[in-house]
């Protein structure tokens, strides 16, 4: 439902002569705390047998230098239901990878990350995603009439909880598009959604032309991780301003069992994914 | 048949009471009581606050909100004074030797829009006598006064510059007072329970000035008679209608236009009033061919007739919308609707009476273009309302009444609009529930110096069945997972349906209010006060602001009632013959079951809302200071609040530390300091002129305390909630008014009101958000200021 915040915020900026500009702030520092990335994601029709982990370390909020991998982790993932091992080697970059994982739809798989003596665990279930139905372009549809997005849909299963995360990444741009979908209220429709960007010189923001390029992912995933990605996406988007909630600390999955108040960010997601490329004509 | 017992306690208890007045009313034998009505002269309007005394005696009377008064004397011959500022006094004669119905009209010195010596009213200075304490009045003349952006005279903005009434900043729905929430005010707007305030998401009010008479905000010592609310009242009172000439009131602004029409009817036995306001701002941003817009508008009705001498009806009515359009792919519309019927009835020379019938509703619209749904939610309540007041002596003056509210909440429904839409259709559960009162509340000058205001409002709830109910495992909605560390929902185990006849939960609470004024010599006064208030139902609001599409939730089965305790002590003093007055106030207040949010809560099309929530507490605390120049051509007043208002929530059922690790926090609301000056000079009869300075410390807000990359993308990390703040707010204002040189004969009178907001152009932070800059990735932080400098200009006129 965000785009009822999106309403209102445009409202805001619309009504009235309101102006935004970037200003210098002093933000607090929080202590620094290990990241795990891992998104075990599993490309149908793919064996899924590669896979990366990421470890680094969070840095103060306005920070140039983002490069903190961490390095001399040891990770490995245990398949609940099988009792299989996956160690991952340590690439010394903070990407850890395996060549030998197996994907179950349906199994438990537990993380278990070594760090500084500290011990991080974390455990997921891999869930199955429907595959697209299409992916189109238009230039009717959409907020804007002249503008061109890129339509995509896939087919709920009816009579069951699904919940999907969906990430739309143009070729040219450093930030990608991402949306977390329930199907509480479209549960067993044709389900559509649309990535447009629309004009905005302050920001540099330039619409859609023929000839780009926009990778386009959707992943089956736990209902928590749902919740995670709701806030996360939440907040990414438009932490701070009026009418959104207070910003508060995302909780993943993965715990600290040695110490538990040095609890890491970040999460453990086993997923069945598609994927596709889409270049506008 | 318990049930049937519990219905009648308030009523019972009532009449209880009364038993008591009569009993006490034995004594009172060799006096005589003047009742009557007082108006204004020249349009017949009634007149409240106008005092009415004996000449060298302390007996005396206030007429009451609708021009009623009533005295009592023993036998005797005694000079009748009729006195309200800005009026010409009146006295005349009286030999009490019996009962006398005196109705008299009173002058203002000079038509208004002519006036050359502005004076405040006489509410607005320090009443020394009366246990009142803790209340903004405000005559409308005043509001007119003052400099308001882009020109829109604005009732609650003019109340923000009084100690204790603050906003969430500009562009924010709703205000805050004492520390409290938006949904803890009650507003009333002649009666009826106003549930938004606010045009335009928080840019002007919801009041036309036009149509307002006068408007009083309880910010503590709240009578008996109101409930329902734990932090204030506001009650604003539309005007009768002109019943002596039929006159037409209008300006024309930047924003908005107006247009008031009133007049006597019904063969002088009653008159009328219709204003109406519309925005008209869209219409120039598709001109200059911007694809959205905003508008709002609205319309007030009332209408009276006399019946005869002990018998008048007044009929209201209230109808405002604001429609958001954004290019065919978003529309949305949102306002408030009401209606009241009342009767006065005098009874006799001393008993007033009102029964009222009332009927508001809000109701918000949302439809999706691209997703083909509409999205609709609403509140709305039935009231019948039933006060009386009892003058028994000069010394007792009794109000006693009861009230029944049924309320019906329908939290949201979805429909789908097109037959591609992939949206299911949808219905929350609509909820009703009844909330009854019954108050006595007494007036009481125990000695020639101390009065006291005592009272007690027993408030019955009852959430009624109608609706199914989820049931969780230990009744516990949400649950503290202590592995992952955060609260977490459960899944209902079952469900019970409630039928219609069924109560899911019923509540009641006895509100004791009490208030003593010692008047320390001519001129000054201490006051004390404590009140105890329940509210029933809540406004659902996880943002820094209320929002339009905010939805209002009865208390039941996991929302317990907010209860809150205010003290209040007060020091109040006149210097030089009133021409200064200063108020100084303290307060203490304590709020129980104040609902928060857990981390991450979603309430947007939620039916099952307990596990999104958990019930906390919070506390406020602070010191006013009012300092008033009342008379002469420069007028105005240095207001400034120094206070503290915080949070705090346990887990409680579901175990864990609570919100916010269970520690204190600062509400969005809170600021430290508080300071504005407002004056106004009559230069000449042609020209006035006024401004406002405003500073206030920054809304307290949850900044970044670190980043990390997930995703692709920098995600920051926060800790403790509001534990930041903006920077301090500041704005300087001015306007000045001309009226162009008029014949006393010509009917038509015009002014022209110009003004500036924000004369320094200070980008007064709204908002400062955080996120990568798109181009570069980069994280920065971006301020959202609303208005920069504004200039305006209106034309007013009168006819």
């Amino acid at each position: 439902m965000k785009f009822l915040y999106k309403i209102l915020l445009s409202t805001l900026v619309l009504g009235v002569i309101s102006c935004t500009d970037v200003i210098e702030v002093e933000v607090p520092e929080g202590p620094i705390r290990l990241t795990i990335e891992a998104s075990l994601d599993w490309e149908k029709g793919t064996a899924g047998n590669q896979q990366t982990i990421l470890l680094s370390t969070s840095t103060p909020y306005f920070d140039s230098q983002r490069n903190s991998a961490v390095t001399g982790a040891t990770v490995q993932v245990t398949n609940n239901n099988s009792r299989t091992v996956f160690t991952f080697t340590d690439q010394n970059d903070g990407s850890y990878t395996t060549n030998s994982f197996v994907p179950v739809i349906g199994n438990s798989y537990t993380l278990e990350v070594l760090y500084e003596g500290e011990r991080y665990t974390a455990t997921e279930t891999m869930f199955a995603v429907s595959d697209f139905s299409s992916i189109t372009q238009s230039k009717e549809d959409g907020e804007d009439d002249e503008a061109l997005e890129v339509n995509v849909s896939f087919e709920d299963p009816a009579d069951i909880e699904n919940y999907y995360f969906l990430r739309f990444q143009s070729r040219n741009d450093q930030l990608p598009e991402l949306f977390y979908v329930k199907d509480e209220f479209v549960d067993g429709n044709e389900v559509t959604f649309y990535y447009e960007k629309i004009e905005d010189e302050g920001e540099n923001i330039k619409e859609f032309e023929p000839g780009d390029t926009v990778d386009i992912a959707l992943l089956g995933i736990s209902e928590d991780y749902h919740n995670y990605l709701r806030l996360l996406v939440e907040q990414f988007e438009s932490a701070g301003d009026a009418f959104s909630a207070t910003p508060v600390a995302l909780v993943g999955n993965c715990i600290n069992t040695d110490n538990p108040d040095n609890t890491p960010y970040g999460y453990f997601r086993v997923s069945e994914k598609v994927e596709r490329s889409f270049t506008f004509e | 048949m318990t049930k049937t017992k519990e219905r009648y306690t308030p009523i019972r208890l009532l009449m209880g009471l009364c038993l008591l007045l009569v009993s006490t009313a034995i004594y009172a034998q060799d006096n005589f009581t003047i009742s009557g009505n007082v108006t204004d002269k020249i349009n017949g309007e009634t007149l409240f606050g106008t005092s009415i005394f004996l000449k060298g005696t302390t007996i005396g009377a206030i007429t009451n909100e609708y021009g009623f008064y009533s005295l009592t004397a023993p036998k005797g011959s005694y000079t009748l004074v009729f006195s309200h500022l800005g009026y010409k006094e009146i006295s005349m004669q009286v030999v009490l030797d019996q009962n006398q119905k005196i109705d008299t009209e009173i002058e203002e010195f000079s038509t208004m829009l002519d006036e050359v010596e502005v004076t405040a009213e006489e509410p607005e200075r320090a009443i020394l006598r009366k246990p009142e304490m803790s209340v903004s009045k405000l005559n409308i003349k005043t509001v007119k006064q003052m400099p308001v952006v882009l020109g829109e005279v604005d009732v609650i903005k003019s109340l923000q510059i009084l100690p204790g009434v603050t906003n969430n900043g500009e562009g924010s729905s709703g205000f805050h007072v004492r520390g409290g929430a938006v949904d803890q005010n009650l507003v009333l707007l002649d009666e009826a329970i106003i549930y938004n305030t606010s045009h335009m998401l928080g840019f002007f009010s919801v009041f036309n000035a036009d149509a307002v008479k006068d408007l009083k905000l309880y910010k503590g010592g709240i009578p008996a008679k109101f409930g329902g609310r734990v932090s204030s009242v506001l009650d604003v009172r539309q005007k009768d209608g002109n019943s002596k000439n039929f006159a037409l009131t209008g300006g024309v602004g930047v924003i908005s236009s107006r247009l008031a029409a009133e007049g006597p009817m019904f063969n002088d036995r009653g008159s009328f009033l219709v204003a109406g306001r519309g925005s008209y701002a869209h219409l120039l941003l598709k001109l200059a061919g911007e694809k959205n817009s905003v508008s709002f508008y609205d319309l007030n009705l009332k209408t009276n007739y006399s019946l005869n001498k002990n018998n008048k009806l007044f009929l209201s009515g209230y109808f405002g919308r604001d429609v958001f359009d954004f290019d065919g792919s978003f529309s949305s519309s949102y306002g408030n609707a009401s209606g009241n019927l009342r009767w006065n009835h005098i009874f006799n020379d001393r008993l007033f009476s009102n029964l009222s019938l009332i009927y508001s509703k809000y109701d918000y619209e949302l439809g999706i273009e691209d997703f083909e749904f509409d999205w609709i939610s609403s509140i709305k309540n039935y009231n019948a309302k039933y006060d009386l007041k009892y003058y028994f002596s000069d010394a007792f003056k009794l109000d006693f009444g009861v009230s029944t509210i049924k309320y019906e909440f329908d939290p949201g429904q979805i429909k789908p609009t097109g037959p591609n839409s992939s949206i299911n259709e949808l219905q929350l559960d609509q909820k009703r529930a009844l909330e009854s009162a019954a108050y006595i509340n007494a007036e009481h000058k125990l000695t020639d110096r101390l009065t006291a205001q005592y009272g007690l409002r027993f408030s019955h709830f009852n959430r009624m069945g109608g609706q199914p109910l989820s049931e969780y495992a230990n009744d516990q909605p949400l649950v503290y997972n202590s592995t992952l560390r955060f609260y977490q929902r459960t899944d209902p185990i079952s469900e019970t349906i409630y039928k219609k006849s069924e109560s899911i939960k019923k509540f009641s609470n006895f509100e004791p209010r009490l208030s003593l004024a010692y008047q320390l010599n001519d001129y000054s006064s201490v006051k004390l006060g404590y009140s105890r208030a329940a509210q029933y139902i809540h406004l659902l609001s996880n943002t820094s602001s209320v929002t339009p599409l905010d939805v209002w939730t009865p208390s039941g089965k996991y929302i317990k009632p907010q209860l809150s305790d205010q003290y209040a002590l007060g020091y109040f003093r006149n210097f030089k013959d009133k021409m200064y007055s200063m108020e100084v106030e303290a307060y203490y207040k304590t709020v129980d079951n104040r609902i928060d949010y857990i981390d991450g809560s979603d309430l947007i099309g939620n039916n099952t809302i307990e596990r999104e929530i958990l019930n906390g507490e919070s506390r406020a605390y602070g010191l006013e200071l009012l300092l008033r120049k009342n008379e002469g051509p420069f007028t105005g007043w240095i207001s400034y609040t120094l206070s503290k208002s915080e949070q705090r929530t346990f887990g409680g059922n579901a175990g864990g530390p609570g919100i916010n690790n269970g520690s204190w926090y600062n509400t969005p609301h809170d600021r430290t300091h508080d300071i504005s000056v407002t004056g106004a000079y009559q230069f000449n009869e042609k020209w006035s002129f006024g401004a406002n300075a405003i500073f206030q410390t920054g809304r307290p807000v949850t900044y970044p305390n670190g980043q990390y990359e997930y995703e692709g993308i920098s995600i920051a990390s926060y800790s403790d909630r509001n534990a930041d703040r903006l920077p301090a707010y500041y704005r300087l204002d001015v306007s000045a008014t001309y009226k162009p040189n008029r014949r006393p004969d010509k009917k038509w009178k015009g002014e022209w009101v110009f003004g500036i907001y924000n004369v320094f152009n200070r980008k007064n932070a709204a908002s400062i958000s955080f996120g990568q800059n798109f181009e570069t990735g980069a994280n920065e932080a971006t301020r959202t200021a609303i208005f920069g400098i504004v200039p305006s200009v209106t034309y007013n006129f009168k006819f």
